[in-house]
């Protein structure tokens, strides 16, 4: 059948990532509007627990399983999607606004001369199965609804924690297994190491919560107390540009302009005075907290709830607090 | 020797005031720098000549600002290349990116330099688009590039969710630019006013053997239906109460009202 909502499903050592589920569930939704079947497509190795979770949130899972694309680079998927993409004829095409997807889409876009939305914060879909998709532009300062050709699929990678995952879908997906025609000779890329980040915590992108200090926080080492507020909150932890250029604090922790836009459920910014390279890349969190000791600071014209405040006092009072109250539940 | 083209363009400074004027126009302070991320890819192909010898050339497609060429060459770039059409008008990301593969696919090019994605649209299309039309291998978001011999593969590293990942991969390739991988140069004076009176070379359209309709509004696979404010949170709720109040306070907003604990 064609005109299918499809979904890149992204995994990771065969666990697949939220916002896949996130899209699905996006994807369930339009297709109650357009009456359109939903698709995930799977490409990866050793992924029976992949399929398993991806069951329920959609009615065709497109696999393919092999050695040579245990890791994502853009010749072998291409290499797959283009074809699938072509038979199947899908009339939409999402997948996340992550390394992987802004490396993969744009490259498809162009393969297939249609149409490509990157970095969406917002889609919604006509009867028709016309997809409108919401961007930000100028990093935040504006935003646009962007409208495709008739080109299809019509194709966009959304930011994580755009929609809700639905967790009462019951589809059951068919398994529809597409042999691998990977040469990994042919293969120019080759991912030769992966140095993983030091511990356990989700990507400042993927997190639901995010708390994050700026210089304010006076020493590296002061980061101790935002680690511990993180743990009582199941929280990732950012930072601004100013202590990654002083070296405290790794880039891929930066929020901003130049570093990484979050739309996070929760976030808590202490010491953070609000540039607006800071500024923008928070723009789409449901929840924005500031602290600070400046009462005319500019994040407080950025954010819901805000205390004038020493951080140094309130981050470890807030921990303790946080602490008793999840003990309460 | 390396023969190394670097993309770029010139993009509103952040601090630029930039508002909606109509669902069909905004409206932008005339506030403009050249897109950081592209002057970390020009500092690249600097380093590289610098290290293998070979030449720089910037590149743009631009009808109006030639600003980030002149930031080029002011940085020590070889040569400079307008791109600039009245066709041109209206095209999106994939005709930018057309126009620029349409240039380069006769040049003895072993490398490929542009920004992580130009801070106007913030897309990060073109890059890879034109790797797809030169049908080379392209790495996005690298933060280091090791090239020893442009025969052999060259090593690079990019973040991804949770790591940074390692790829091997030949020339000539295309590689986008992340912040981390080298801080670029600050003109000298004397070479800014040089790159001021630099010629530009223009290229047309036809010289590309491209037409109207691969290109400008024709060509547009995705286009702005209406432009809109962004989303306004509503005033600060400022907490009042002295410390610890003012912590069990906010803990109980963000449970009963937020909602989001």
């Amino acid at each position: 059948m064609s005109n299918e909502i499809w979904v890149f499903a992204e995994q990771q050592e065969g666990k697949v990532r939220k916002v896949t589920f996130q899209l699905l569930s996006a994807g369930v939704e339009f297709s109650k509007k357009t009456n359109q079947p939903v698709g995930v497509v799977l490409l990866g190795n050793d992924l029976q627990e992949a399929v398993k979770s991806l069951t329920p949130f959609s009615d065709k899972i497109y696999l393919v399983d092999d050695p040579a694309l245990v890791s994502y680079t853009s010749d072998a998927y291409l290499n797959h999607m283009a074809p699938l993409i072509k038979e199947h004829q899908p009339s939409v095409l999402l997948g996340g606004a992550t390394s992987t997807g802004k490396d993969l889409f744009p490259r498809l876009a162009m393969h297939l001369q249609t149409g490509y939305a990157p970095d969406c914060t917002g889609l919604t879909i006509e009867e028709n199965g016309k997809l409108v998709a919401k961007r930000p532009l100028y990093g935040g300062k504006v935003f646009a609804e962007i409208v495709f050709s008739e080109a299809r699929p019509q194709m966009a990678t959304v930011r994580n924690n755009t929609f809700l995952i639905n967790e009462n879908l019951k589809k059951s997906a068919e398994v529809i297994s597409i042999p691998s025609h990977t040469d990994p000779a042919a293969l120019k890329k080759k991912i030769v190491g992966l140095e993983k980040a030091a511990g356990t915590k989700l990507d400042i992108t993927e997190a639901e919560m995010v708390v994050a200090a700026g210089r304010g926080i006076k020493a590296p080492e002061n980061f101790k107390i935002m680690e511990d507020l993180a743990d009582a909150l199941n929280a990732s932890v950012g930072t601004t540009r100013a202590t990654v250029d002083e070296g405290w604090r790794d880039l891929k922790d930066q929020i901003g302009k130049s570093g990484k836009n979050i739309s996070a459920k929760l976030y808590m910014a202490f010491g953070i005075s609000g540039a607006i390279h800071h500024i923008l890349g928070i723009g789409t969190c449901k929840t924005v907290v500031a602290v600070d000791t400046d009462p005319n600071a500019l994040i407080f014209n950025y954010a819901d709830y805000g205390i004038v405040g020493d951080l140094f006092q309130i981050v470890p009072a807030l921990t303790e607090e946080l602490k008793k109250a999840s003990a309460e539940k | 020797m390396m023969e190394i083209y670097v993309l770029v363009k010139q993009v509103p400074d952040p601090e630029a005031m930039i508002k909606v004027k109509s669902d069909s126009e905004l409206e932008i302070e005339n506030k403009y720098f050249t897109n950081f991320f592209d002057e970390i890819a020009i500092e690249t192909g600097l380093k590289l000549r610098e290290k293998l010898g070979g030449k720089v050339t910037v590149l743009t497609v631009d009808n109006k600002r030639v600003d980030a060429l002149r930031r080029g060459i002011a940085m020590s770039a070889d040569d400079a290349i307008q791109i600039t059409d009245p066709a041109l008008e209206g095209s999106d990301q994939f005709a930018i990116a057309r126009a620029l593969a349409a240039y380069l696919k006769d040049k003895p090019f072993d490398l490929i330099l542009a920004g992580r994605q130009a801070m106007d649209d913030d897309s990060g299309i073109v890059g890879p688009a034109v790797a797809e039309l030169l049908g080379i291998p392209h790495v996005n978001t690298i933060t280091s590039l090791e090239i020893d011999d442009p025969k052999k593969e060259v090593r690079v590293m990019r973040e991804v969710e949770g790591g940074k990942e390692i790829l091997s991969c030949p020339l000539p390739a295309l590689f986008t630019c992340q912040k981390g991988l080298n801080n670029p140069r600050i003109p000298q004076v004397m070479n800014v006013m040089k790159a001021m009176k630099a010629q530009i070379k223009k290229v047309n359209l036809a010289a590309l053997g491209l037409s109207a309709v691969d290109v400008g509004g024709q060509a547009v696979k995705i286009k702005v239906q209406k432009y809109l404010a962004p989303p306004k949170r509503p005033p600060v709720k400022m907490i009042k109460e002295d410390f610890p109040e003012n912590v069990k306070a906010l803990v109980k907003l963000l449970k009963e009202e937020a909602k989001v604990i």
